[in-house]
């Protein structure tokens, strides 16, 4: 699956983070004997019938849940839209925090949930939606239906959306050589010494942990980009959280060339990963 | 007659620790433990007796009441079970006066006397090392993971009767230590970015989700992204037709 092809790419566990994670795993009783220590970032794909409690952690005496088997890993969620609702608002809270306190008679349990969050949806109940092959057959009500089962706070905490379209099948059976992930994880880990130099004295470690009044520090753009930006604004209607979601991801893309200043094609490809903000906006 | 072992109580990844006071006294023959404990600690007295029994080594016929201090965090599954029993044999000389100070206990045990692996022994370990005893005796199935921690001497032990020969300084077992792992050398070879056709905007997506550690939401049907299973179809399905 290409969403698990992600722990590829994501840089080395450092030690302290694998004793964490075999911590937690062995808390929740699902570290094999022959194990020692967790050498793996955790990728937890929890069907969507999972209960709120099987996803934030509980029992008697707190047992750590989904969000918490995923820490320092990916937490995928496959056909977002089908999970309740409740579930999916539950998560609000670790999204932002990256730990969970789950309190019961007994006792009172804080286990860290500091995850990458993963997921995917059909674009409509059909799943034909801008489809180049084959018709939609769904009414605008099902599509918008569908697509509010996920709410705007939740959608708000999810930097980047990505279209995945049709493969040919020229493409599938051409023999031409593809990176690997060993190649795209040397970029990837080289981008992450640059965040990791830039926020030492801020206390976080990638940009997706930026805060706004940090996004005006580390986050600059040229008149040229600012203007191209607005543009961008005033024919979507976006609104100031995309903003800064857009700033954040341009930051790392400009991080991926080693730029140290965010250029105007940077916050271009950014804008492209807001798809349903600009679907929405022209509805 | 009264002694006291040690062992770990959970709490989360937190590890706390439980004194447990043994008294064999005169009385009519009874158990009780007290201190807070769950139906499986207090389920612990059939198992430590039968143990004992099974083990070949005398259980006094006196009163028993088993204390977990503090008594008033709530005590929870079999951890308790070999700490116990150790206590007990100790009320009843079976193991010579010798300090127990040092020495965490932790494992279930089996009816047999068999020591059972537990949930959470690195925590349980590390805890150890905090309060700073020197030694824990650790269930053998859980050796490789209680390895992992460095400065307290990890002994792994399969049964009573082996850790009643060892207190006894019968036998002697070399505490266990992990083989170190370098983090740097462990790869996943099975799934690979080099496998997946087509989709070069996604794979560029998630090269920037790992790099800033975003969250990202993929839309679009799934039989499009889970396009590695199409192509070995594809594969298979032109084989059988040539």
């Amino acid at each position: 699956m290409l969403s698990e092809r992600l722990l590829t790419i994501l840089p080395e566990l450092t030690f302290n983070e694998a004793l964490e994670i075999t911590k937690l795993q062995s808390v929740a009783g699902i570290l094999p004997d022959d194990v020692s220590l967790v050498t793996k970032r955790p990728f937890r794909s929890p069907h969507h019938k999972a209960s709120i409690i099987s996803l934030l952690g509980g029992g008697q005496n707190p047992k750590p849940g989904e969000i918490s088997l995923a820490h320092y890993g990916v937490l995928f969620l496959d056909e977002l839209p089908e999970f309740s609702r409740s579930a999916l608002e539950s998560l609000r809270g670790p999204l932002e925090d990256a730990q969970i306190t789950i309190s019961r008679t007994n006792s009172t349990v804080t286990y860290p949930c500091n995850f990458i969050f993963m997921a995917s949806m059909n674009p409509c109940p059909c799943g034909h939606l801008n489809d180049k092959k084959k018709a939609c057959v769904c009414t605008p009500t099902q599509i918008s239906n569908y697509k509010n089962k996920i709410s705007g706070p939740i959608l708000d905490r999810i930097d980047l959306h990505v279209e995945v379209e049709r493969v040919d099948y020229k493409k599938l059976q051409s023999d031409e050589h593809l990176e690997s992930s060993e190649q795209i994880r040397e970029r990837v880990n080289r981008a992450r010494k640059i965040q990791l130099e830039r926020y030492e004295s801020e206390g976080i470690i990638s940009n997706s942990e930026l805060s706004s009044v940090q996004i005006e520090k580390y986050c600059k753009l040229n008149d040229e980009t600012k203007i191209f930006l607005e543009n961008a604004f005033n024919v979507y209607g976006y609104s100031a959280r995309t903003y800064s979601r857009i700033l954040k991801i341009a930051r790392t893309i400009a991080d991926l060339e080693e730029k140290e200043n965010i250029e105007l094609q940077h916050v271009a490809e950014a804008i492209q990963y807001r798809t349903l903000d600009r679907s929405n906006a022209n509805e | 007659m009264l002694s006291t072992t040690y062992s770990i109580a959970l709490s989360g990844i937190e590890g706390s620790l439980v004194n447990v006071e043994v008294d064999v006294g005169n009385g009519l023959p009874s158990w009780d433990i007290v201190g807070l404990p769950d139906a499986v600690v207090r389920e612990s007295k059939e198992r430590v007796r039968t143990a004992i029994k099974n083990s070949d080594l005398t259980l006094p016929n006196k009163k028993i009441v088993v204390n977990l201090a503090p008594a008033h965090t709530k005590k929870e599954g079999a951890i308790f079970d070999l700490a116990i029993a150790i206590g007990i044999l100790k009320n009843a000389n079976v193991i010579q006066d010798q300090s127990l100070e040092e020495y965490i206990f932790i494992g279930e045990l089996s009816l047999d006397g068999s020591i059972n692996k537990v949930k959470g022994i690195l925590v349980m370990c590390m805890a150890a090392k905090a309060f700073g005893k020197t030694k824990i005796l650790v269930p053998y199935e859980n050796r490789f993971e209680a390895g992992v921690v460095k400065d307290i001497n990890v002994i792994p032990v399969k049964n009573l009767k082996e850790v009643v020969d060892l207190l006894n300084n019968k036998t002697k077992i070399e505490p266990f230590v992990s083989e170190s792992i370098n983090l740097k050398t462990v790869v996943d070879t099975k799934i690979d970015f080099s496998d997946v056709r087509g989709q070069e905007n996604v794979k560029r997506a998630l090269e920037i989700v790992a790099a800033g550690s975003h969250n990202c939401l993929l839309i679009g049907s799934p039989r499009f992204w889970k396009n590695h299973a199409f192509r070995k179809i594809t594969y298979d399905f032109a084989r059988t037709n040539i």
